[in-house]
C-alpha cells in the first residue's frame, strides 16, 4: 500500500485504502465499512466474501460514490486510473459511472426499469457516455444481446423486461454493464436471486465476458462456490473490515483467519451424511455495540487474551497473503497446530 | 383494446341506470316537492296543485309504486298521459317513437322540463355548461400541475424545509371544508383586499353582453384579452377554493409515489449507469411513479363535480353547480336529474379515460 495521497502504481486499476462508509440513522453511527483496504490489478478478479451486514455491498456502492443519506464516506482513497474518486465532482463521477467502472446487481427482477424497453434501457448508456446517434446505440444494444447469448436478440431488444424470465434479464443487466467496454466491472451478488441451473451459466457467462473484454472485476457475493470457479483472488469480510485476502486457492486451501476456517467448514457438501454440520457460533456482532478488540473474539474458537482488547491490524503473511488476526504476531498459538486439533480444513470445493 | 372499451361501455349502461334509480328514489324521499312554492298563497286550492302537478306527471304524497311509475315516466318506459306502458299507438311505450313507442323519457332523448323555470333541461344545462367547463378545466389543469410539482419536489427533497413546508400547508388545505375556505378567500382578498372580484364569471358593468349569449361569444372571439382577463381574475377565487383541498391531497399522493419510486432498484441502476441526477428523477423514478397518479387523477374527477357545486354557491358562479344548487331548494326533480345524469356519464367516462391512460403509461397491463 502506497502512502497516503499518492497514486498507486500503473498496473494498478483499483486501490481501495482505508475506506470509511457511516450510516447515521437515529440510534447512532453504523460503521457499514471500517476501513477497508484491498487493490485490484487491471483484468484481475477479486472476490470479496462475507456474510450478510459484513459490508460488502456498501464497499462496492462506495467505490460508485451511491451511498445516499443517511450513508457517507467518512474517510479513506479510492483510487481509480490515477485518480481518487472521493475527490471527483459529481459531474465527472458521471462519467465514470457507467462507461469506466459498471455495475450488476443482485435482483434482475428489480433493477431494470419495468417501463422502458431493455434495448432503450442498454442504448441509453450508450448515448449518454458514447454520444453515439440513436440509431448507432440501439445497434449496439442488439450486438451486445448477441454477446450475451440472448437467441434472436432483434426481437428480444424490443421486449420490455416483464416479458424476459429471471435469467434473461440478469444477461440484460450485463449487457448493460458492458455496453460501454468497462475496464472494471461490480458484480453485487450477481447470480443470489437465479435458479442454481441459471446461476451456473450467468457465471460461465460472465467468466466468458470477462475474460473476452479484459476489464477487471470485482465480485461480491457470500457464496464461496461462486468464489472459487470464478476469481483469482479473494477478500474476506466481516464486520465492515477486511480480515483476510490472498489467492483463491491458497486462501481456500489453507484459511489463515478463523473466521474464513469457519466459513469454509459451514458448507453443507463438505459435511458426510449424518454428520452434523459445523456452524460459527454466536451471531454477527450489533453494529451499535462492536467488540472493543477483534471484532470475530467473540465468536471465535480461538480467542485469547490480546484480542479483547485490541484490534488486530491487516498483516502481510508473504506470498501476496494478508491476515488481520493476533494469532499471527503470536508464533506459539499459530493457527494451522490449532487447526490441526480440531477441525479439518480440506481442499476448497 | 377497442374490444375493451366495448366492453367496458356495455358495463358502464347497469351503473349508469343504477344511479338514476337510486338518485330518483332519493330526491323523491326528501320532504316538500316542487308544489311547495304553493303552500303559503291562499288562493291556490289542493285541486289546483294536483292539475299543476298532473302537468309534470307527478303526484302528491307519492307512495312507492306511484314513484317507481314517475320514474318509469322520466325514464321514458311509462306513459303518464294515460297510456299506461303503452304509448298513445297502442304499443310499448319504451319502443323509439318511429317503432310507434313514446316520445317522453331520456331514453327517447326528452330530458324534459324544469318545473321552476318551465325552460327545457337540456337547454338550461348548456346554458350553463361553459362557465362550468372553463371551472372545472382550469381547475383541473392546475390541480394536476401544482400537486405533481408540489409532491415530486417534496419526495425529491425529501426532510429538507421544504419539504417540511409543503407536508404542513397540505394537511392544513386538506382540512379545510370547500364552503369555509371560499368564504375567507372572499373576506380576505374580496372585501378586505379588493383584489379579486367574489361574484360570478364576469364584470357585468364593463362585459359587453351577458356572458353566454351570442353577443358576448362574439365580442370574446373578436377581442379575446378584455374579456380573458376579466374571466380570469373571476376564476382566481373560486379555482383557489376547488382544488385546494385536491392538490394538498395529491400532492401527498405524488409524494408517496415518487419516493416509492425513487427507492426501487431501477433508479440505482439508472444512477449506476452515470445518468444525471435530472434524468434519473424525472425519466426513471417520475415516469414510474406516473402510474398510480394517471389514474388517480382521472378518478378525481368526480371530486371536482362535487366541490363546484359548493364552489359555484359560495361565489354565485353561474355554472351547472348553482344551477345544482338552486334546483335542489326548488325539488326541480327533472333539471336534477339531468344534470346527475349528465355528470354520471362524464364520470363513468372519466373512469373509462383512466383505464385506456393505464394501458399508454404502464407497457405491463393489456387489455384485450
Amino acid at each position: 500500500m502506497s502512502e497516503p495521497g499518492v497514486p498507486p502504481p500503473e498496473d494498478v486499476l483499483l486501490e481501495v485504502r482505508g475506506l470509511r462508509t457511516e450510516f447515521r440513522v437515529l440510534d447512532g453511527i453504523v460503521p457499514a465499512v471500517d476501513g477497508v483496504d484491498f487493490s485490484l490489478r487491471r483484468g484481475e478478479t477479486l472476490g470479496l466474501v462475507g456474510e450478510s451486514g459484513s459490508g460488502k455491498s456498501v464497499t462496492s456502492l462506495s467505490i460508485m460514490r451511491l451511498i445516499e443519506r443517511p450513508g457517507a464516506i467518512v474517510g479513506g482513497e479510492i483510487w481509480f486510473e490515477g485518480r481518487d474518486l472521493l475527490k471527483l465532482s459529481e459531474g465527472d463521477m458521471e462519467d465514470i459511472r457507467g462507461n469506466e467502472i459498471t455495475m450488476i446487481f443482485q435482483e434482475p427482477m428489480t433493477s431494470l426499469n419495468p417501463v422502458f424497453t431493455v434495448g432503450e434501457q442498454i442504448a441509453e448508456s450508450v448515448r449518454l457516455h458514447r454520444h453515439a446517434s440513436k440509431k448507432d446505440a440501439w445497434d449496439r444494444a442488439i450486438e451486445m444481446l448477441k454477446l450475451v447469448g440472448i437467441p434472436s436478440p432483434e426481437r428480444r431488444v424490443k421486449q420490455y423486461p416483464h416479458e424476459m424470465s429471471g435469467g434473461m434479464r440478469q444477461r440484460v443487466v450485463i449487457a448493460m454493464a458492458l455496453a460501454c467496454d468497462p475496464k472494471l466491472i461490480i458484480a453485487d451478488e450477481p447470480t443470489t436471486a437465479l435458479d442454481v441451473t441459471i446461476q451456473a451459466q450467468i457465471l460461465e457467462l460472465m467468466k466468458r465476458i470477462q475474460a473476452e473484454s479484459g476489464a477487471a472485476m470485482l465480485l461480491i457475493t457470500h457464496d464461496l462456490a461462486v468464489v472459487a470457479e470464478t476469481v483469482q483472488r479473494i477478500a474476506v469480510m466481516y464486520a465492515g473490515k477486511i480480515v483476510e485476502s490472498g489467492a483463491v486457492e491458497e486462501t481456500l486451501l489453507h484459511p489463515q483467519h478463523p473466521y474464513t476456517e469457519g466459513l469454509l467448514t459451514s458448507i453443507p457438501s463438505r459435511v458426510a451424511r449424518g454428520q452434523r454440520l459445523n456452524v460459527i457460533k454466536g451471531t454477527v456482532p450489533n453494529p451499535f455495540r462492536l467488540p472493543k478488540g477483534c471484532k470475530f473474539e467473540p465468536r471465535c474458537p480461538y480467542s485469547f487474551e490480546p484480542c479483547k482488547d485490541n484490534d488486530p491490524p491487516l498483516e502481510s503473511i508473504g506470498n501476496d497473503r494478508k491476515v488481520r488476526c493476533w494469532l499471527h504476531g503470536l508464533p506459539e498459538h499459530a493457527l494451522p497446530v490449532t487447526v490441526a486439533a480440531g477441525t479439518t480444513p480440506g481442499g476448497a470445493s | 383494446m377497442t374490444k375493451f372499451i366495448i366492453r367496458r361501455v356495455i358495463q358502464a349502461l347497469p351503473v349508469i341506470w343504477l344511479i338514476t334509480v337510486v338518485s330518483f328514489l332519493l330526491m323523491q324521499q326528501a320532504p316538500g316537492g316542487p308544489q311547495a312554492v304553493f303552500n303559503q298563497n291562499p288562493h291556490i286550492t289542493p285541486e289546483q296543485v294536483d292539475a299543476w302537478l298532473q302537468r309534470w306527471c307527478l303526484v302528491r304524497n307519492a307512495d312507492i309504486l306511484q314513484t317507481i311509475q314517475e320514474y318509469l315516466g322520466w325514464l321514458g318506459v311509462y306513459n303518464c298521459t294515460g297510456g299506461g306502458f303503452l304509448s298513445s299507438q297502442g304499443l310499448p311505450n319504451f319502443l323509439p317513437a318511429f317503432l310507434g313507442g313514446g316520445t317522453n323519457g331520456v331514453i327517447h332523448g326528452d330530458f324534459g322540463f324544469s318545473i321552476s323555470s318551465g325552460q327545457p333541461v337540456l337547454s338550461l344545462i348548456a346554458q350553463r355548461l361553459p362557465a362550468t367547463a372553463i371551472l372545472m378545466g382550469t381547475a383541473w389543469i392546475l390541480w394536476v400541475v401544482i400537486a405533481t410539482l408540489a409532491g415530486v419536489l417534496a419526495a425529491v427533497k425529501r426532510y429538507s424545509l421544504i419539504d417540511q413546508v409543503i407536508t404542513i400547508l397540505s394537511y392544513v388545505f386538506y382540512s379545510l371544508p370547500t364552503f369555509w375556505l371560499g368564504l375567507i378567500l372572499i373576506f380576505i382578498f374580496g372585501v378586505e383586499l379588493r383584489l379579486f372580484p367574489a361574484q360570478g364569471i364576469i364584470n357585468v358593468r364593463t362585459s359587453p353582453a351577458p356572458f353566454g349569449t351570442d353577443a358576448y361569444w362574439h365580442a370574446l372571439f373578436a377581442n379575446p384579452w378584455p374579456q380573458l382577463v376579466d374571466i380570469g381574475q373571476h376564476l382566481v377565487l373560486p379555482v383557489t377554493t376547488l382544488i385546494a383541498v385536491s392538490v394538498a391531497g395529491d400532492s401527498r399522493f405524488v409524494r408517496s409515489a415518487m419516493l416509492e419510486s425513487l427507492s426501487q432498484d431501477y433508479v440505482r441502476t439508472a444512477r449506476a449507469k452515470g445518468l444525471p441526477g435530472r434524468t434519473v428523477i424525472f425519466r426513471h423514478a417520475f415516469r414510474n411513479a406516473l402510474l398510480p397518479i394517471v389514474t388517480n387523477i382521472a378518478l378525481e374527477i368526480a371530486f371536482l363535480f362535487g366541490g363546484a357545486i359548493a364552489t359555484e354557491t359560495v361565489f354565485s358562479y353561474p355554472g351547472m353547480g348553482l344551477l345544482f344548487y338552486d334546483g335542489v331548494n326548488e325539488r326541480d326533480y327533472f333539471l336534477l336529474m339531468g344534470i346527475l345524469l349528465i355528470a354520471s356519464l362524464f364520470i363513468v367516462f372519466m373512469n373509462l379515460v383512466a383505464d385506456v391512460l393505464y394501458v399508454m403509461v404502464d407497457p405491463r397491463i393489456k387489455y384485450d
